[in-house]
């Protein structure tokens, strides 16, 4: 199935704009991956509907498959180890990042709608690090969130949270 | 990337509203069911995308919040809240109404239809499981998962919840109805039928899926497989073979039953590889050894005696065969086997044993092997060379060769034969065997060898006989005799052979030597110019401590000829060796003598003799008559050792006796007859007279005796220097461990040995039983 001519499957996105991508490039979303065994046999020429992506974000995310179609599958649940702890993201990946806050979150929604988990890793790092090192104000101006805590809330929440502060 | 060109399809049918728990459940049922019973019509992508997206954009939605969830949410709830039991519920609902549908229809079927019925469905169920479970993949990923890691019992992916809904709502109803179908079509195959068995295999596939670990769902357990399928199964197998077995039996030999019993064991093993579980192999064959051959243990024992009593060889093999399937089930066998070896070769033993004084070594050493040999075999081919058996065998053996009719007269007796038995073999001239041939015979001896107890014995007279073999150079092989002593060595150790090694050494370096004295006698003619001919003779050369040879027990004075060549020998070692004192040991000696004094003969005649024996021959050189006294005189010669010389040549007729009577004595005088005459020229006349050699074995038992004591002394020193103190008891236990491979020792003969080292101070009484070690 690796090998021989690449086969092309066909996606639509919800504004309904068809992208044609190489079979193997689309795995990389368990859901396409999946749907694509259990329906084997079947019609395969028409076009996969995505409804819940539209045509930019989808042809971003397929950019991020592309180049990665030849990443070593990561194992069905791979929770525990060290790839979740750490923020370190690789260079290609960091400036795929590199778009604006709408977008950055469309891709991260899409990622987990397609179930395309490493995507989905990158894109929260990516947030994480935006977060880190910053104050709470600091944290509300990056992702314009207005305080809705009265003070009082503010205190015990700082409380409950002491264990983790930098000392 | 590929997607530059802009095609633009028709739209997408409507997703129901993410926030509407009914209409969201309504679509998802439209789905679930179409898979459910209408998989083989396909499904197509719309359809699956939608089902897929519903499942997400419900999860996902921020705004419905059923009722139960609100409910549960209390102020303690902390982060993000994931949406989805109400899928999960719903999902249940769905599974168990569907489920509680197909038990109603599973009861219009039995039997063989049922299992069909049973293996279509659940073959239906589990495929579509399996797509359900990727459709809900994202209720898997986020809520299911949330749910478990929170470590809330009772709730599944997606893919195992429809397993545990099968357990509960069908297959609690209807594995009992499956199971007697299941157990039906078995019986059918054991009564010689055939029958569809890849169904059976189909239902363990589906008992064993069903097995869940409710402690950690991600594993399986076949706990539901071994209590709704095992234990059925093996209770019907147990009351087939009883029965059957009990029936068999009634009307058939034991021979045939055993033959039965191991089809039907085979037949069993084959069903396990064919369409059982593998986990059931273990306790099915249990079961069946146990019906099959542990309930008719007690007549399978009984016939083992016939079968060994009319040496029914591949009989005995089945027997092997089914018994070892069962704990203990040999041992009994092998006490029997045991106790027949023994008489049998007992039987052996005295059968050959009518005259035990004239008994020939060959004719004892191959009854035993024979015996050996024949139940070695029996091993080898029905009981596939055990241990347990080879050692049971081993010690009926012991028991036989070293305590039989032959050796009542003394224990000693087996060692004693077999060593004799081993000379006859290594001797020259005896056998004209091929080398194979007597390596095999020398692996025979060995094979005896290892069952005598006592091998210090064996040691003894083997060393004797060696000796003798070596100075009369009539070894038939250098090399058999190399072979035979390493064999000794490897059964035995280094200091077994040890003295054994040195006298081969010792015959080596007399070689050596008497090339040397070659050419130091050449020197020495030529430097006197004399033109005497030395006597042409050769010299051993034997260490003291390692030969079992004594110096001669009898005064002699030999000729004058031989004293003037050996003499100069003397010189000569002297000078190589100055300091070593050397003993003649004339009475091994021998030589050529030529009769140049008989008128019939032209070409003189040759006599091989003793040296005591040319000692007397030389004397008639001066005098053709010759009294007692004069030869007494003359060679110093003791009448115990003159007696039979003379006799020897009176026998031939090398000299006649006057006044004529039976036996040389004093007051005889001896003539040289010049009338002698015989067919031979070369004539032996150095024979070994009976008594001596009854005498020389009761020498070596003696000599036996007395080792043993130096032996078991020095046994003791050495485990009273290492312990300091030691229990007379326990000393004595130890002691006999370690002699065992020597000879086994009596516990009074220890005793002795110890009251002796008390006397000589090397040990002291101490209180309580005591013994202590006195430097």
């Amino acid at each position: 199935m690796s090998e021989g001519p690449a086969q092309t499957i066909v996606l639509q996105s919800n504004d309904n704009v068809a992208i044609t991508v190489e079979r193997k490039v689309a795995e990389r979303s368990m859901l396409i991956k999946n749907m694509l065994e259990d329906l084997a046999g079947s019609e395969l020429d028409s076009a996969i509907p995505i409804p819940n992506v539209n045509e930019s974000v989808l042809k971003k995310v397929i950019e991020w498959c592309e180049h990665h179609k030849n990443d070593p599958q990561t194992a069905a649940d791979d929770d525990s180890d060290s790839r979740k702890k750490t923020t370190d993201i690789e260079e290609w990946d960091q400036k795929f990042m590199q778009v604006d806050q709408e977008m950055l979150f469309e891709i991260i929604l899409a990622s987990n709608y397609l179930d395309i988990k490493p995507l989905l890793d990158v894109g929260c790092k990516t947030v994480a690090n935006m977060i880190k090192g910053k104050s709470p104000e600091e944290i509300r101006k990056t992702f314009n969130i207005t305080n809705d805590f009265t003070p009082e809330e503010e205190e015990q929440i700082r409380r409950e949270n002491e264990w983790a502060e930098d000392r | 990337m590929s997607a530059s060109t802009r095609t633009v399809l028709a739209p997408m049918p409507d997703a129901p509203n993410r926030e509407d728990l009914d209409a969201t459940w309504k679509y998802l049922e439209m789905g679930v069911s179409k898979i459910m019973t209408n998989l083989q019509d396909g499904m197509d992508m719309k359809t699956y995308m939608g089902v897929y997206t519903a499942v997400h954009n419900f999860c996902t939605s921020q705004k419905a919040i059923s009722s139960t969830q609100a409910a549960l949410m209390g102020s303690q709830h902390r982060g993000a809240h994931l949406l989805g039991e109400d899928l999960y519920q719903n999902l249940i609902k769905y599974l168990t109404t569907y489920l509680t549908e197909l038990v109603t229809a599973s009861k219009t079927h039995a039997d063989e239809a049922l299992l069909t019925f049973y293996i279509r469905e659940w073959n239906r169920y589990t495929t579509a499981a399996k797509y359900i479970n990727h459709l809900f993949r994202y209720l898997n990923r986020h809520w299911v998962k949330r749910e478990m890691d929170e470590g809330k019992k009772n709730i599944y992916d997606v893919y195992t919840l429809h397993l545990v809904q099968w357990r509960v709502t069908l297959f609690s109803e209807v594995h009992e109805k499956v199971m007697d179908a299941v157990l039906k079509m078995v019986e059918k195959q054991r009564n010689g039928e055939t029958i569809e068995h890849g169904q059976i295999k189909s239902i363990v596939l589906s008992f064993v899926s069903l097995g869940l670990d409710e402690a950690d769902p991600t594993k399986s357990t076949l706990d539901v497989y071994r209590y709704n399928f095992e234990k059925p199964f093996l209770a019907a197998t147990k009351s087939f073979y009883e029965a059957e077995s009990k029936q068999f039996v009634a009307e058939n030999s034991i021979v045939e039953y055993m033959k039965k019993a191991a089809v039907r064991l085979d037949e069993e093993e084959e069903r396990v590889n064919v369409y059982l579980h593998s986990d059931i192999r273990s306790p099915l064959m249990k079961q069946c050894n146990a019906s099959l051959i542990a309930d008719h243990i007690g007549i399978l024992r009984d016939e083992f005696q016939v079968l060994l009593d009319n040496d029914r060889y591949d009989d005995m093999e089945r027997m092997y065969k089914l018994l070892q399937r069962i704990p203990e089930g040999l041992e009994p066998l092998r006490s029997k086997f045991e106790a027949h070896v023994r008489k049998a070769g007992l039987a052996a033993v005295s059968k050959v044993a009518l005259d035990a004084e004239k008994l020939e070594p060959k004719v004892y050493i191959d009854a035993l092997l024979e015996i050996h040999t024949q139940y070695q075999g029996l091993v080898k081919t029905a009981f596939a060379d055990e241990p347990e058996f080879t050692r049971s065998l081993d010690n009926a053996c012991r028991e036989f060769v070293n305590r039989n009719q032959i050796c009542k007269s003394g224990s000693n007796k087996s060692p004693e034969l077999l060593a004799k038995y081993a000379d006859a073999v290594l001797r020259k001239g005896t056998n004209g065997s091929e080398e194979s041939d007597l390596e095999n015979t020398l692996n025979q001896i060995m094979t005896i060898f290892k069952y005598i107890e006592d091998k210090d014995v064996f040691q003894k007279f083997y060393a004797r006989m060696l000796a003798r073999r070596l100075i009369h150079t009539s070894s038939s092989s250098d090399d058999a005799e190399t072979s035979m002593i390493s064999k000794l060595k490897e059964q035995c150790g280094y200091e077994y052979t040890n003295k054994l090694q040195r006298m081969f050494q010792d015959m080596q370096i007399s070689k050596d030597l008497n090339t040397g004295y070659k050419e130091f006698e050449a020197q020495m003619l030529a430097d006197s110019g004399s033109h005497e001919k030395p006597i042409d003779a050769s010299y051993a050369i034997l260490g003291t401590g390692f030969w079992p040879l004594n110096a001669p027990n009898t005064d002699f004075t030999p000729p004058a000829e031989v004293s003037r060549a050996y003499e100069k020998f003397h010189t000569y070692y002297d000078q190589k060796h100055s300091g070593r004192k050397l003993t003649w040991l004339w009475q091994f000696c021998k030589g050529e003598v030529k009769a140049n004094y008989c008128k019939s003969q032209k070409t003189p005649y040759t006599f091989q003799v003793s040296t005591y024996q040319m000692a007397i021959l030389m004397l008639f050189n001066e005098n053709d008559k010759n009294t007692y006294d004069d030869i007494v005189k003359a060679t110093q010669l003791q009448g115990e050792v003159l007696d039979p010389a003379l006799a020897i040549f009176l026998k031939a007729k090398v000299f006649t006796m006057s006044p004529e009577g039976d036996k040389p004595g004093p007051g005889k005088t001896f003539n040289l007859n010049y009338d002698f005459k015989n067919k031979k020229l070369r004539i032996n006349l150095n024979i070994a007279v009976k008594s001596e050699q009854k005498q020389e074995v009761e020498d070596t038992h003696k000599t036996i005796e007395e080792d043993r004591k130096l032996l078991m002394q020095s046994a003791i020193v050495r485990i009273m220097k290492a312990r300091k103190k030691m229990k007379h008891t326990v000393l004595v236990s130890e002691c006999i461990n370690q002699i065992r491979t020597r000879f086994v020792p009596k516990v009074p003969d220890i005793k002795k040995c110890i009251d002796i080292l008390l006397e000589k101070e090397y040990l002291e009484r101490l209180d309580d039983d005591e013994l202590g070690y006195l430097a």
